[in-house]
C-alpha cells in the first residue's frame, strides 16, 4: 500500500515554471511520467484499464449529476461545467464536461496548489481539505467560472485530485452579471480568489462563505448555494476514488489515471499523423471590444509536422483597455473546446491530448495581455480562437479518413442576455438567458446540413434549460423563442440555424439588463470551401412599450419573429437599433430585448445545393425565398414549391457566368483592393493598419 | 499523383500544381497561394444577406467594415473559397502543403 517515499516525492513533482499569467500555459502538457507511475501502469492486468476506465466514467457521471441537482444557477443546469479527476500532481486524467474549456482551466489551479502549497507549512495539503479558485491569473478562465477542488487521500497517501467547476453569473463587478462590458482593468471585475483553502476536515468554513456572499451581494443566494453544489459534486467523486483505492489499492488508481493520459497522447499523435503536413492559416475578425464597436483580428498559423502541431497566434490584435483580453492558457482552452469535441472526441478527456501542441502567443496581444488587464469577457474575445481553430482543422483534416469531422464553423458568436434585479418573488437574481446561449447552429458538414439550434460552441454538451423554469426564476417572459430564418451560412450544405428571442421584462417594476454578443457588422462564424458565414446579429430593443395593454386586449398582432417585430412595429414604443453587444442599462416592465444567436457556417458552393433541399428549407422556414433565388439560383413555383429543374440548371449556369465576369484576375483585383481601407472608427483598437501593431497607449485605471 | 486537398482543390504532387477538383483547371504552383490563380470578387455583404431595415443595424453586415471576398475557378466558375475581410486587408494564404512530405506515405505515422 505505502509507496517508497523517494518514489512518491518524484511522483508528486510538478514541473517548475515561472508562475505568471503568460506562462501558466506551460502546465497544459502532461508532467513527465514518474518511475512510480510507470510501474503502476505496468502492474495493471489485462482488462483492468478497459473495465475501470468505464467505471471511472460512471463515477464522473454520478458526481456530475449530484453537482447539477445540488445547485441553482442557470449555467449549472445548462451543463456549463466540468467534473474531473487528476493525477496526484495535477494532470487531467478524465472528466465529464459540458464544456471542454475547463479541461485546461480547471487543471492549472490544481498544479498551482501542488507547486506552491504542497509541503508549505502555512497551507499544506491534507485529507479533508477543500480548495477553491476563480482567478484567471492562476490558471482560471474568468472569474464567473468558480471551481472547488479536493485532494484524494487513501492510506495517508495523496493519490489524486478531483474538481467541480461551473459558472456563477455574479461576481460583484462594476456591472451585474460577471462579465462587465465596461471593465477597464482587473480592478473593475469583482471577486477573484487565488487558489485558497476554504475548508478543512471535510467542512466548509463559514467565514469563507460569508466572504464570498459579501463579494456577490447582488445575488448572494446563488453564490451560497452553488459553492456548496461544487463541493458536493467534488466530494462525491473524491469518495468514489477513495473507495476504488480501498478496493484495488493505491498503485492501481495511480496506474489507471496515468494510463489514461498516456493512451490519450498516443492516440492523439496517431490521429495527427494521418493529416497532411504543412502550414494552415486562418484570419477572423470581431466587431466589438466592450461597449466600443471596432475591428479586432485573430490570426492563426498552424504548422503540422508528423504528430506535432504548433499553433502560432502572431498577427492577433493588440490588447486593449476593455475586458476583451485573456492569457495564453485561456486561448489554449478555447482551442481545446474544438479539439476535445471533434478531432479527439473519442479519446479520454485528459491532457494527454494536449501533449502534441506547442503554443506561440505573442505578448501584448488580446490573447496574452498584461496581468492587470480586464479579462472577464475572455470567452467573448476567444470567439476569434474558436473560429480560426475550426478553420485550420477543416483544411488539415479534409484529405484524411477524418473528413467526416470537417465542418463549417459551429457558431462562434455566443449571445447571452443578462437580466439582474429582484425577480417576481422579490429574490435578487442576476442570470444569463441560457436558452439562447445554448441554441447556436452547428456548422454544415461535408455530407449534410448543420444541426439547427445545436447547442453552444463553447460547451458542446450543454443544453437550453426549460423555458418555463427560467421564466419563473428570471425577470422576463419570452414573446417568441424560435429558429431564426436565414441565420445558417448558405452552401452546398447549410449551416444549422440559430435562434431568436424577444424578452419582455415582466412582473417586475424594473431590472438591469445587458447583452453579451458579437457580429453585427462583421461575421465571425465562417463557412468553409465556398460556404458562406452565418448571418448578422442585430441589436434591437423597444422601450416604454404598450405591451401591457396589448396583452390585456388580447391583440393578435404580437410579432412572431424579429423581422416582423422590426418591420411591422405592431408594438408601440421607442425602437432602438444598435450593435448587438449592449452594456448594462435599466429597463422597466414591458421593455422588449431582442437577442439572436448565430447559425453555423455553410459548406461548399451554394449553387451546388440540391434544389429539392432548397425548397425544403423554404417549407421549414430555414431560409427565405430571397436566399433561395439570390444565392442558390433555384427556380420554383412559389405556390406549390415545385422545382423547375431545367430552369434551375439554366439559372445556375447564368450565375456561374456572372461570377466569371464579376471576378477579376489577381493583379487587377489587388490594384483596386489594396487602395481600400475600413471606416476609420472601426480601427479604434486595431492598431496600425493593416499590421495590427499597437499604436496608442492603454488607459487602465 | 493527384490528391484532393479540399472540397474544391486538388494538388498534383509530381507536377506541383493546384487544380480545380471540378473541372481540372490549373490554379497555379502548389507552393503559391491558389487564390492568386482564381478570379476574385469583393462583394458587398448586402448581396449575401438581405437587409430588412435601414437603421444602424440592418440584419446584414456593414460594407464599411467588411467585404465578402469570393474566389472563383476561372475554368468553371465554381466558388472555390470565401474569405471575410475588412476592405483592403491582405488575403490569407490558407494552405501551404509540405509537398515533399506528400510524396512519402503517412510520414510520421506510428
Amino acid at each position: 500500500m505505502t509507496a517508497n517515499p523517494l518514489d512518491l516525492e518524484e511522483h508528486l513533482q510538478v514541473t517548475p515554471i515561472t508562475i505568471s499569467p503568460s506562462t501558466m500555459i506551460e502546465w497544459t502538457r502532461p508532467e513527465p511520467l514518474s518511475a512510480l507511475a510507470r510501474r503502476c501502469i505496468e502492474s495493471l492486468q489485462p482488462g483492468d484499464y478497459e473495465i475501470y476506465d468505464e467505471k471511472l466514467r460512471n463515477f464522473l457521471e454520478e458526481a456530475r449529476e449530484v453537482f447539477v441537482r445540488s445547485g441553482v444557477t442557470g449555467m449549472l443546469r445548462a451543463g456549463d461545467l466540468i467534473v474531473a479527476v487528476y493525477t496526484a500532481n495535477g494532470d487531467l486524467a478524465n472528466a465529464s464536461a459540458g464544456t471542454y474549456l475547463h479541461c485546461v482551466t480547471a487543471m492549472l489551479p490544481v498544479k498551482f496548489v501542488m507547486s506552491k502549497y504542497y509541503g508549505n507549512p502555512t497551507v499544506g495539503v491534507q485529507d479533508g481539505d477543500i480548495f477553491y479558485a476563480n482567478e484567471a491569473r492562476y490558471g482560471g478562465i474568468h472569474n464567473p467560472d468558480q471551481m472547488a477542488f479536493m485532494p484524494v487521500f487513501h492510506g495517508g497517501e495523496l493519490i489524486a485530485w478531483v474538481a467541480a467547476l461551473t459558472h456563477n453569473p455574479e461576481t460583484g463587478a462594476i456591472e451585474p452579471g460577471g462579465m462587465p462590458v465596461t471593465a477597464r482593468s482587473r480592478h473593475d471585475e469583482g471577486m477573484k480568489l487565488t487558489p485558497i483553502k476554504i475548508g478543512e476536515n471535510f467542512r466548509i468554513r463559514d467565514d469563507m462563505l460569508d466572504m464570498m456572499e459579501n463579494f456577490t451581494s447582488r445575488a448572494a443566494r446563488m453564490q451560497a448555494i452553488d459553492v456548496r453544489a461544487r463541493i458536493t459534486g467534488c466530494d462525491r467523486l473524491r469518495r468514489r476514488i477513495s473507495e476504488l483505492a480501498a478496493d484495488r489499492g493505491n498503485d492501481f488508481v495511480r496506474g489507471l489515471l496515468a494510463k489514461l493520459i498516456v493512451e490519450a497522447e498516443q492516440a492523439t499523435r496517431r490521429r495527427i499523423s494521418r493529416w497532411k503536413d504543412g502550414v494552415y492559416r486562418s484570419t477572423a475578425f470581431m466587431d466589438t471590444i466592450g461597449p466600443t464597436s471596432c475591428l479586432v483580428r485573430g490570426s492563426l498559423a498552424a504548422t503540422k509536422h508528423g504528430s506535432d502541431i504548433t499553433f502560432d497566434f502572431t498577427g492577433t490584435s493588440p490588447e486593449n483597455d476593455g475586458p476583451y483580453n485573456c492569457f495564453p492558457h485561456i486561448t489554449a482552452a478555447h482551442a481545446a473546446v474544438t479539439m476535445y469535441a471533434f478531432q479527439f472526441h473519442d479519446l479520454p478527456v485528459s491532457n494527454g491530448a494536449l501533449a502534441p501542441f506547442t503554443w506561440i502567443v505573442p505578448e501584448g496581444t488580446v490573447f496574452n495581455a498584461d496581468p492587470d488587464a480586464a479579462i472577464s469577457s475572455s470567452p467573448m474575445i476567444n470567439s476569434l480562437t474558436v473560429s480560426v481553430v475550426q478553420q485550420v482543422f477543416a483544411r488539415m483534416m479534409f484529405s484524411s479518413e477524418d473528413r467526416p469531422q470537417v465542418t463549417g464553423n459551429i457558431c462562434c458568436q455566443p449571445c447571452s442576455p443578462l437580466v439582474a434585479g429582484p425577480n417576481q418573488h422579490g429574490v435578487p437574481v442576476a442570470e444569463l438567458d441560457n436558452a439562447l446561449l445554448n441554441t447556436d447552429g452547428h456548422g454544415a458538414r461535408q455530407d449534410r446540413d448543420g444541426v439547427d439550434a445545436y447547442g453552444f460552441a463553447y460547451g458542446h454538451a450543454t443544453r437550453a434549460p426549460d423555458t418555463e423554469d427560467s421564466e419563473l426564476e428570471q425577470q422576463f417572459l419570452r414573446l417568441y423563442f424560435r429558429l431564426r430564418a436565414d441565420s445558417g451560412g448558405v452552401g452546398t450544405f447549410r449551416g444549422g440555424t440559430g435562434t431568436e428571442a424577444a424578452l419582455v421584462l415582466w412582473n417586475v417594476p424594473f431590472a438591469a439588463w445587458a447583452v453579451y454578443a458579437t457580429s453585427s457588422y462583421v461575421p465571425i462564424t465562417l463557412g468553409v470551401f465556398g460556404g458562406y458565414p452565418a448571418a448578422s446579429a442585430p441589436g434591437i430593443s423597444v422601450r416604454n412599450t404598450d405591451l401591457s395593454q396589448k396583452f390585456r386586449r388580447g391583440d393578435a398582432d404580437i410579432p412572431r419573429d424579429t423581422i416582423e417585430l422590426a418591420t411591422q412595429r405592431a408594438i408601440q414604443g421607442e425602437y432602438h437599433f444598435e450593435h448587438t453587444n449592449r452594456p448594462t442599462r435599466a429597463g422597466i416592465e414591458g421593455d422588449v430585448i431582442v437577442a439572436t444567436t448565430g447559425g453555423g457556417g455553410g459548406y461548399g458552393d451554394p449553387l451546388a445545393r440540391d434544389p429539392e433541399l432548397v425548397v425544403q428549407d423554404i417549407r421549414d422556414e430555414a431560409i427565405s425565398e430571397w436566399t433561395a433565388r439570390t444565392l442558390h439560383g433555384v427556380v420554383y413555383d412559389p405556390a406549390t414549391l415545385l422545382v423547375d429543374h431545367d430552369a434551375t440548371k439554366a439559372e445556375r449556369a447564368k450565375a456561374r457566368k456572372e461570377r466569371l465576369s464579376r471576378g477579376k484576375p489577381w493583379a487587377e483585383f489587388q490594384a483596386e483592393w489594396s487602395t481600400l481601407r475600413p471606416a476609420e472608427h472601426a480601427l479604434t483598437y486595431f492598431g496600425s493598419w493593416p499590421e495590427g501593431v499597437a499604436n496608442h497607449p492603454l488607459e487602465r485605471t | 499523383m493527384k490528391m484532393q486537398i479540399t472540397e474544391n482543390l486538388d494538388v498534383d504532387v509530381d507536377a506541383r500544381v493546384w487544380s480545380c477538383h471540378h473541372c481540372g483547371a490549373a490554379l497555379g504552383a502548389a507552393e503559391a497561394n491558389y487564390k492568386e490563380s482564381c478570379l476574385v470578387a469583393a462583394r458587398d455583404p448586402e448581396e449575401i444577406w438581405q437587409p430588412h431595415v435601414r437603421e444602424e443595424v440592418t440584419f446584414s453586415y456593414h460594407r464599411d467594415w467588411c467585404r465578402i471576398v469570393e474566389f472563383y475557378c476561372p475554368g468553371c466558375g465554381w466558388l472555390i473559397e470565401v474569405e471575410v475581410l475588412p476592405p483592403g486587408h491582405p488575403i490569407t494564404h490558407d494552405i501551404e502543403l509540405d509537398l515533399d512530405g506528400l510524396r512519402e506515405p503517412q510520414k510520421g505515422a506510428h
